[in-house]
């Protein structure tokens, strides 16, 4: 009994699970985490050949604003997939990094590489402290708390307190001429096919990192929570710190997308920060798909290519809108999404069609 | 050898007294049952006794220390677990999932043993919201019974069974506290249910103790019978 409230047992549910059997479980477990990360390393390398597939500049870009939007995208996904909660103050993090590189390189002569660094370090400051205010909070308050937070830093950086650092509505330019950004000169961040690169590994960086938080045991808490809260506390967990740190998680990911977006562009303004942006991405991830890992990433560059065709028409907004009619509509899960559950639904018709080998024995107690 | 105990407790919402200076003792393998008409204060004491609800007055003692002020997480890491009126399971998650997660963090080490006795083990692998009722409410006696808590406190677990299913609840709760040396307190509605599991019980009126003691005790108190168990005694 005494050995029951020590140390942290082995568990074997299967009863009478053997050693052999507990080891099959092991890597089958590993085998899991071997196929996601390839699946992810292979994407990551194909990825790479985009800039020699797409060949007009104006449309490369086009792609490259898609993968930093996908920033945005992927990290408000991750909370909303994972808790459950829809934030709209993420763009925070993505336009205070922005504002920091611009800040760093500008005010405090920084070089791009450290200013980046910064900027990460600043914008994942600003969700641990946006967090500790709004993580206790669920549904239609934590999205009312996230959004004022976020419109209250849009608004301070106009105020004319803030116009030596944020230059206000005018923006900010920012000299990249003083140094490099992982070998990339100035010419070479702002060309979109060369920052590619740069761009895409990070994104799968932050795809991974959040795929393995979310498989990982962490993970399984997080859906606890998402579940049911109030009895994740009466089965002993601490509910509001692991809300706390997957916020702040999210956060780094949306400051490492503003902090991209803001060394392609040489230029940080307001709109970063506004709620449209997050708008734009909330909506790039619901039409990606919120449920599956890759949809917010896949949204946004759907989202960016949409917008700019939609955009030429003159109509933006009526057609965007209308699209995302069309998608909630016939699509609930998002493309990716539905496209996930169609090829799920035929895999398991196809498992029911094939009859199992062996017909277990249905006990008597079964029955009973 | 009393190890939980709540004293004078009393629970109030704004203006409505919902419990008055109640008292229980709970004591290692025996089962407490709670029987009362609805309203009469059931599910407010195991809020009070579990740290859901906020005790207006009176202490909640475990192991001779007060632990009325502390969070529903400290009871539950310190050996004392509560199930739900409401089947509150984790319904996207594998009876599998759950049962290993909470079992990870409350540390049990015969999940195999409690997953046979509550007839488990056929569902292990289905997704909770798509197994029968009666199995998650087994489900949620399991997720509260995990890392071998000193004391239960079940409210209703029979609530929505049928018969059958109910008597095999009881018998479970029964064999299982006694088995695990677990002190109970269960509250349910099926009197007679009550009046074949438990050792002790108390009867709640109007949010006050009508009567306390052993079954039989209980069942020839003259208040009792009036208030409550009618002809049925």
């Amino acid at each position: 009994m005494t050995d029951n409230l020590t140390g942290a047992p082995e568990l074997t549910i299967t009863p009478g699970g053997s050693d052999s059997q507990t080891r099959l479980g092991t890597i089958a477990r590993h085998r899991h985490w071997l196929v996601g990360g390839g699946i992810i390393a292979v994407i990551t390398l194909l990825g790479l050949a985009v800039p020699y597939l797409v060949s007009s500049k104006f449309n490369m870009g086009l792609v490259l604003d898609g993968v930093i939007l996908a920033f945005l995208a992927l990290s408000i996904g991750f909370l909303a997939r994972h808790l459950g909660l829809i934030s709209l103050g993420h763009t925070a993090f993505f336009g205070g990094a922005a504002y920091t590189v611009g800040i760093g390189i500008g005010r405090w002569s920084m070089t791009p590489t450290v200013a980046f660094v910064v900027a990460v370090v600043v914008g994942t400051l600003l969700a641990l402290i946006m967090g500790v205010l709004v993580v206790r909070s669920t549904g239609m308050t934590f999205l009312m708390l996230t959004l004022a937070l976020g419109q209250a830093l849009y608004q301070f950086s106009t105020q004319r307190i803030a116009i030596p650092w944020t230059g206000a509505h005018d923006g900010l330019q920012i000299d990249l001429s003083g140094g490099t950004f992982l070998g990339l000169t100035q010419k070479s961040m702002m060309n979109a096919a060369l920052f590619w690169p740069v761009a895409w590994v990070l994104l799968m960086v932050c795809a991974l990192w959040l795929w393995i938080t979310g498989r990982s045991r962490f993970g399984t808490v997080l859906e606890g929570i998402r579940e049911n809260e109030e009895r994740m506390r009466f089965s002993g967990f601490n509910t509001d710190l692991p809300r706390l740190i997957a916020f702040v998680v999210s956060g780094c990911v949306a400051s490492i997308g503003g902090a991209l977006f803001a060394l392609n562009a040489a230029y940080v303004s307001p709109e970063l920060l506004s709620f449209t942006k997050a708008g734009d991405a909330l909506t790039a991830a619901i039409v990606g798909g919120l449920g599956v890992l890759a949809g917010p990433i896949f949204g946004a560059i759907v989202y960016v290519l949409a917008q700019s065709r939609f955009n030429t028409s003159g109509n933006l907004h009526l057609y965007t809108g209308i699209a995302l009619v069309l998608v909630l509509m016939f699509l609930p899960g998002g493309i990716l999404g539905s496209l996930e559950k169609w090829v799920r639904g035929r895999l398991s018709r196809r498992r029911q069609a094939t009859p199992p080998s062996t017909s277990e024995p249905s006990s008597p107690e079964d029955q009973s | 050898m009393t190890i939980f105990e709540g004293r004078g407790l009393s629970v109030r919402y704004g203006a409505v007294k919902a419990l008055t200076n109640v008292d229980i003792a709970l004591e290692p393998g025996l089962v407490h049952g709670v029987i009362g008409p609805n309203g009469a204060g059931k599910s407010t004491f195991i809020d009070g006794l579990s740290g859901r609800a906020r005790v207006s007055s009176g202490v909640v003692t475990f192991n001779g220390e007060d632990i009325t002020a502390r969070s529903p997480r400290w009871r539950r890491r310190h050996g004392i677990a509560r199930s739900f009126q409401r089947t509150s399971v984790f319904n996207s998650m594998t009876v599998r999932h759950q049962l290993e997660m909470v079992a990870e963090r409350n540390g049990e080490s015969d999940l195999a043993s409690l997953v046979d006795t509550l007839g488990l083990a056929p569902v292990m692998d289905r997704v909770c919201s798509e197994i029968a009722y009666g199995t998650q409410r087994s489900v949620d006696l399991a997720l509260a019974l995990i890392g071998d808590p000193k004391v239960v406190l079940l409210d209703e677990p029979c609530a929505g069974l049928v018969q059958d299913e109910s008597v095999r609840m009881l018998q479970h709760v029964r064999d299982i506290c006694r088995e695990r040396e677990v002190a109970a307190l269960l509250v349910e509605h099926d009197v007679e249910g009550v009046f074949r599991t438990c050792d002790r019980i108390t009867v709640l009126n109007l949010g006050e103790v009508l009567a306390s003691g052993e079954p039989a005790e209980v069942r020839s108190n003259p208040a009792v019978v009036q208030a409550y168990l009618g002809s049925a005694a």
